[in-house]
């Protein structure tokens, strides 16, 4: 375990000076992700516009969900995403062979290994909009409300990370599309709203099989103080069931990967 | 010129047919926005699901019809020195273009047409309740939306003579068109202040209108000033277009290729 943090310091500094290298471009980042945060505030305020509940959840909830939502995307576009079309690119040319001889966990280095930074910014200014929700809603968050958010956003993080491993693990099959990511967006939008707002089938499929509502409402709900230690064991117990369905998987598609003799 | 196009489309029809699988998920790709969308209005007003289930399906298919995607080749193309290629040859690149578009929609038409009639023997709220002569005049008002996007992105396409991030300004104005056009809300519901934005900008006829029109939300004289305006902003990309192409050319020395 301690040298796997040796390891992400190692990839953390490695790609914070590849990045260092385009200063020029933060700036335009910066306002790029503000400008899409901009873009979300004013379609919730759209819909507000017609109504004062959205699937039961007032607009100061939602704005708490939204940051909650703007967060953990943040989190996937920094760690993630960056990683999802070099691992096509290693299945494709055969280099995942260098990978799968070095002496750390393959998955963990396919995962982790790039990193970019300005993306950071989106979880800040979620995080900021978390804030604000809270001062729309007049609620102050208990120490316990804030314990449990930080356990179901770490059940959270496992969770996408999870079900974004499981799909970039497809690619030892599907090496054609040159980007899985926007599967993954199509359907963690879903997750942007109450799910309480879903209807019939598809809410049934976000909430238990794609966990897509579980990922953001129940920490939205901890940080108003509407949590419950059932939905917290629960949000728990499914982080580690889908972790360890993600691993199981990993380990089934290298077998199938014959490597390309470099 | 006609056996020009002819051969032009035969040849994006390969094309098209060589990237099957990246084809059917760039027609999928779109409809989970709409989806989201239809949802949370069926939220707020659940006694009209009906109309809101009509109109999010009108918009995929609509939009579907007239998305447009020059802006992201002529970008690469430009800044890699391809387009090059394509001055090369005898017939002005905006063919190419424009016959590609005629590939790719008319096969998203033949798939996603049958798609829906199914839909309409379960779902009785997506039967349309035209006239003929709305449905004429729905299927120009598409036509119209279609060339106007292409329009607008084939000139923001073009910018890419000058500067190297047009992807990001077409992203800017993609944002505004997705208020403005009627994908994040049908524009009656839009505050008065946007819903008299949307209309006299061209975001409106991209989307909305040819649905308006369906729905008979848009007549007679609503309608007529509609089609004017949006044939007036035709006139401007036209123009702005054939302007920027022959600043380009004399600003272009791509090397290689």
């Amino acid at each position: 375990m301690r040298r796997y943090g040796r390891v992400f310091r190692e990839f953390f500094r490695a790609c914070l000076v590849e990045e260092l290298e385009y200063r020029s471009e933060f700036f335009g980042n910066f306002i790029a992700s503000f400008f899409g945060l901009g873009i979300a505030l004013l379609t919730i305020h759209i819909f507000f516009y017609q109504t004062d509940r959205l699937g039961g959840w007032t607009y100061g909830e939602v704005l708490v969900l939204l940051g909650v939502f703007n967060a953990l995307r943040g989190f996937i576009d920094f760690a993630l995403r960056p990683n999802m079309p070099r691992l096509l690119e290693h299945v494709r040319r055969g280099t995942l062979d260098y990978i799968l001889t070095k002496p750390v966990d393959s998955m963990f280095y396919v995962s982790f290994r790039h990193l970019v930074f300005w993306r950071l910014i989106d979880v800040a200014l979620g995080l900021g909009v978390i804030g604000y929700g809270l001062y729309v809603e007049r609620y102050v968050p208990s120490a316990a409300d804030v314990l449990m958010f930080f356990v179901v956003m770490t059940a959270s993080l496992l969770l996408i990370y999870s079900l974004w491993m499981m799909l970039m693990t497809t690619s030892f099959w599907v090496v054609r599309i040159d980007d899985l990511s926007f599967i993954f967006d199509s359907f963690f939008d879903t997750a942007r709203f109450p799910g309480s707002m879903y209807r019939g089938a598809v809410r049934f499929v976000i909430t238990y099989v794609l966990p897509a509502v579980l990922i953001t409402n129940t920490p939205a709900l901890a940080l108003l103080g509407k949590w419950s230690m059932a939905a917290v064991l629960a949000a728990l117990a499914v982080a580690m069931l889908f972790l360890w369905a993600s691993r199981r998987f990993w380990r089934f598609a290298l077998r199938f990967y014959t490597g390309a003799g470099g | 010129m006609i056996r020009k196009y002819i051969a032009l489309l035969r040849m994006k029809y390969i094309e098209m047919l060589a990237y099957r699988l990246a084809t059917f998920v760039w027609m999928t790709g779109a409809i989970t926005q709409p989806l989201i969308t239809m949802f949370v209005w069926m939220n707020i007003h659940p006694e009209e699901s009906g109309s809101f289930l009509f109109y999010f399906m009108a918009v995929i298919f609509v939009e579907r019809m007239t998305s447009a995607w020059d802006v992201w080749e002529l970008d690469r193309e430009i800044r890699e020195g391809t387009f090059s290629n394509l001055l090369l040859r005898p017939l002005h690149p905006i063919h190419w273009a424009i016959a590609e578009n005629i590939v790719y929609k008319w096969l998203f038409a033949v798939i996603l047409a049958p798609v829906w009639l199914v839909g309409a023997v379960f779902w009785p709220a997506l039967r349309p309740h035209m006239t003929a002569g709305q449905a004429v005049l729905f299927l120009a008002a598409v036509v119209l939306g279609a060339a106007l996007r292409f329009l607008l992105s084939y000139s923001c396409g073009l910018l890419a003579f000058w500067v190297t991030k047009v992807a990001a300004v077409y992203g800017v104005i993609d944002v505004i068109s997705l208020f403005l056009s009627g994908r994040i809300a049908p524009l009656e519901m839009l505050p008065p202040v946007l819903r008299e934005w949307s209309e006299w900008l061209p975001f409106r006829y991209m989307i909305s209108f040819p649905i308006e029109i369906a729905t008979g939300v848009a007549g007679g004289e609503e309608m007529v000033r509609g089609f004017a305006i949006a044939a007036g902003w035709m006139a401007v990309f036209v123009v702005a277009l054939q302007w920027l192409w022959k600043a380009g050319m004399r600003k272009n020395q791509a090397v290689g290729g």
